[in-house]
């Protein structure tokens, strides 16, 4: 599957012509959407940590606390942070919503975070070797890799990242750069020192562990297991969702992996190309794409990563258009359907063999 | 640190603008009670301050920002008003010269009465100093604002005073009216006025030359940066010592700082925002700003004229020329503001 370079370039004409379109339109209702959001984020925080403590009358009030808590947490991580990171905002030039000032309810340091998703993950989208989201160093996800033993017991792997997703976020670049085990790798530059990224990876951990498990069940005197419980829960429900969201954004069935070599010297219209295979959407209620931050439309937030995400889904309509304009496949679905495919892609290469998906996007 | 954001208040903020529609963290409301023309394309602002504002001293000027279109804006305005006024009835007034061609300014117009604007405490050295030395004011345009407070603040005359004021004739000279009712009541305060219009720039500095021979005399200098730079040239030449002359700038002028340099240049540079690098054209016809914003970056911005420091950068490499004054940076990582700065080299910045 390739285009012309004439082709190309149209692709890139239109997707930029529908950027700058939206662009234009970005004013008052996306500031009062945004700052809904974290009106809603704010309160849910708030009266889950104080539900929490309420358990002491019913069981009942502590799970909703529970419940909110996870909700603020997942409202913080994905509608506004990793949106607000990736300076979706910024032109609001507001005092809490700016890509350069915003930290996120979440062990990863923010700064660590804009270098290994906004620019690796987002540059060299399913590029084999260079993208490390793909598979996050732990995971057979395609026929590129060599099977491994280790591969066997991925599904476990899996679902034990899946728990302590947050864990494994904020340790990414750092495993990256082999700051702890491992050989230096000659062809990775970093423009951070080894000492910066430790301080950076302890320094956050440790504020949110201080937080969650030392200072909130102090002040919840009697009640400080359950506060201890509840935050733990909610941290789980938490990553469990974000892992779920992000595994079907490029691991579903019928996403295509590239190759780095051929990705050398690419134009704009071969980027986007490149984008919208190695990326998919899930079909679903407004409520579920404000929960997954608008990452259900992961298509749309690949080509436009700094457009605010409350577009997405209306942009969609006219990305799908182009798509089927240039014969592209677009890869979209039920959430479930979707996350089905996810899990039979983890379950197949965990196993030695398995079909051929990457591309060359450039011969 | 709690909400992993920099101070409770940040944290709260969503919940306290559900309340407090418009409040903003670090700064301070003000409610306007009248706007009213000054002259032709000047707006005389009238607000009514917070009691938690710390108030100022005449000359300083305040940062006024308002929300348009979903978008924080910051511009300086100086405080025209005596300071008596904010002491008695906790008003300033501020004299802003509107372009209807700027995002901002233009704004002004169309406020209405009772509505709440932020402001910041008031800032700038640029105040009377020694009010019991005889002084010279010279003013041009708008530069009027922060003389007329301090003339308008002044309870006890000690020496004699004279402010040169130049404007395009009496119908854009704002403040011209108080201003000449003081110089009436008071005679130890004289005012020249001068009609740009009709007199020369070389006509107009010679009205001043006999003070230099005075070397008491204290002279201070507001306008646009063209005019300050050559009244001061002139004091200089008729051996007036730097230290008596001092002077607030308004304004960035884009001029080339060295003659030769007058032809653009463009730089192609990399600008690392959110993690990515966006290789933009860096041209030193205008600030590194200005052509991050029209290649569709959005890095913070305040003042946008070098003032409030929320522009502040790393620079990873390259060398950039302060606009204002033409001072070279290094060529390594340091702090510079996007908004006066220019490049001089090819740069990496990371917003």
């Amino acid at each position: 599957m390739k285009l012309t370079s004439e082709q190309y370039d149209a692709l890139a004409h239109q997707l930029d012509a529908l950027k700058s379109q939206v662009k234009q339109q970005l004013g008052e209702t996306d500031a009062r959407y945004i700052h809904r959001v974290l009106l809603w984020q704010r309160l849910s925080a708030i009266s889950g940590r104080i539900l929490l403590v309420l358990g002491f009358v019913t069981p009942w009030l502590w799970l909703a606390g529970v419940m909110l808590l996870a909700l603020a947490k997942i409202l913080d991580n994905m509608e506004i942070g990793h949106n607000v990171l990736h300076g979706q905002y910024d032109w609001m030039n507001d005092p809490v919503l700016h890509s350069k000032r915003y930290e996120w309810d979440i062990a990863c340091d923010a700064g660590s975070w804009q270098r290994t998703h906004n620019f690796e993950h987002h540059t060299y989208t399913n590029i084999i070797g260079k993208d490390r989201d793909f598979g996050y160093g732990l995971l057979r996800l395609s026929n590129d890799f060599r099977w491994r033993l280790r591969n066997l017991w991925q599904g476990g792997t899996y679902l034990l990242l899946s728990l302590l997703f947050q864990w494994g976020v904020s340790y990414h670049e750092l495993a990256a750069q082999r700051v702890f085990f491992g050989k230096k790798k000659a062809d990775r530059h970093s423009q951070v020192s080894d000492k910066d990224l430790k301080n950076a990876f302890f320094g956050k951990g440790a504020r949110q562990l201080l937080k969650d498990y030392l200072f909130f069940p102090l002040i919840a005197g009697p009640m400080w297991l359950w506060v201890i419980a509840g935050n733990f829960l909610a941290n789980m429900i938490r990553n469990l969702w974000t892992s779920t969201v992000i595994f079907c954004g490029h691991f579903t069935a019928d996403i295509h992996t590239f190759d780095a070599q051929a990705c050398e010297n690419e134009s704009r219209g071969q980027w986007y190309f490149r984008q919208m295979l190695g990326s998919s959407n899930f079909t679903g209620p407004t409520w579920l794409h404000i929960l997954t931050g608008h990452l259900s439309c992961q298509i749309e937030h690949h080509l436009f990563p700094d457009i605010p995400a409350r577009h997405y889904p209306a942009m969609a309509q006219q990305v799908q258009a182009i798509a089927a304009r240039f014969n592209i496949p677009y890869n979209t679905g039920s959430f479930l359907r979707q996350y089905g495919t996810v899990f039979w892609r983890i379950l197949r290469y965990s196993l030695p063999g398995g079909k051929v998906s990457t591309l060359n996007a450039n011969t | 640190m709690l909400g992993n954001q920099p101070s409770l208040s940040r944290y709260l903020l969503p919940v306290i603008q559900r309340f407090v529609p418009s409040f903003l963290p670090d700064v301070f409301r003000a409610r306007l009670l009248s706007h009213q023309w000054q002259c032709t394309d000047m707006l005389e602002l009238t607000l009514q301050v917070s009691r938690r504002w710390p108030g100022f001293i005449a000359g300083q000027h305040i940062h006024l920002t308002l929300n348009h279109n979903g978008r924080l804006i910051t511009r300086p305005f100086s405080i025209c008003s005596a300071t008596n006024e904010w002491q008695s009835m906790r008003r300033i007034r501020l004299c802003c010269r509107v372009d209807p061609r700027g995002e901002f300014t233009s704004l002004l117009g169309t406020l209405n009465i009772g509505d709440i604007v932020n402001i910041s405490a008031a800032q700038g050295d640029f105040y009377w100093q020694q009010p019991t030395k005889p002084t010279v004011f010279i003013a041009a345009g708008s530069g009027i604002t922060p003389i007329a407070a301090m003339l308008l603040s002044q309870r006890h005359w000690l020496a004699p005073v004279t402010l040169y004021y130049r404007a395009r004739g009496i119908e854009s000279a704002a403040l011209l009216q108080p201003l000449t009712r003081l110089a009436e009541r008071n005679p130890l305060f004289n005012l020249v006025f001068s009609d740009s219009r009709e007199q020369t720039a070389a006509l107009f500095s010679e009205q001043f030359r006999h003070h230099c021979s005075d070397n008491h005399t204290q002279y201070y200098l507001c306008g646009p940066a063209g005019f300050m730079q050559s009244i001061t040239a002139q004091l200089v030449q008729n051996a007036v010592q730097a230290e008596h002359i001092f002077r607030e700038q308004f304004g960035v002028d884009i001029a080339p700082a060295t003659p030769n340099a007058a032809a653009e240049t463009v730089f192609n540079s990399t600008l690392i925002s959110a993690g990515t690098a966006h290789n933009i054209s860096v041209s030193t016809s205008q600030s590194i700003l200005q052509s991050a914003e029209q290649q569709g970056l959005t890095p913070s911005f305040g003042c946008r004229m070098g003032v409030c420091f929320q522009c502040v950068c790393e620079k990873v490499s390259g060398q950039v020329r302060d606009i204002r004054n033409g001072t070279l940076s290094g060529h390594g990582r340091e702090q510079i503001q996007l908004c006066i700065s220019q490049p001089v080299s090819e740069l990496v910045i990371k917003l």
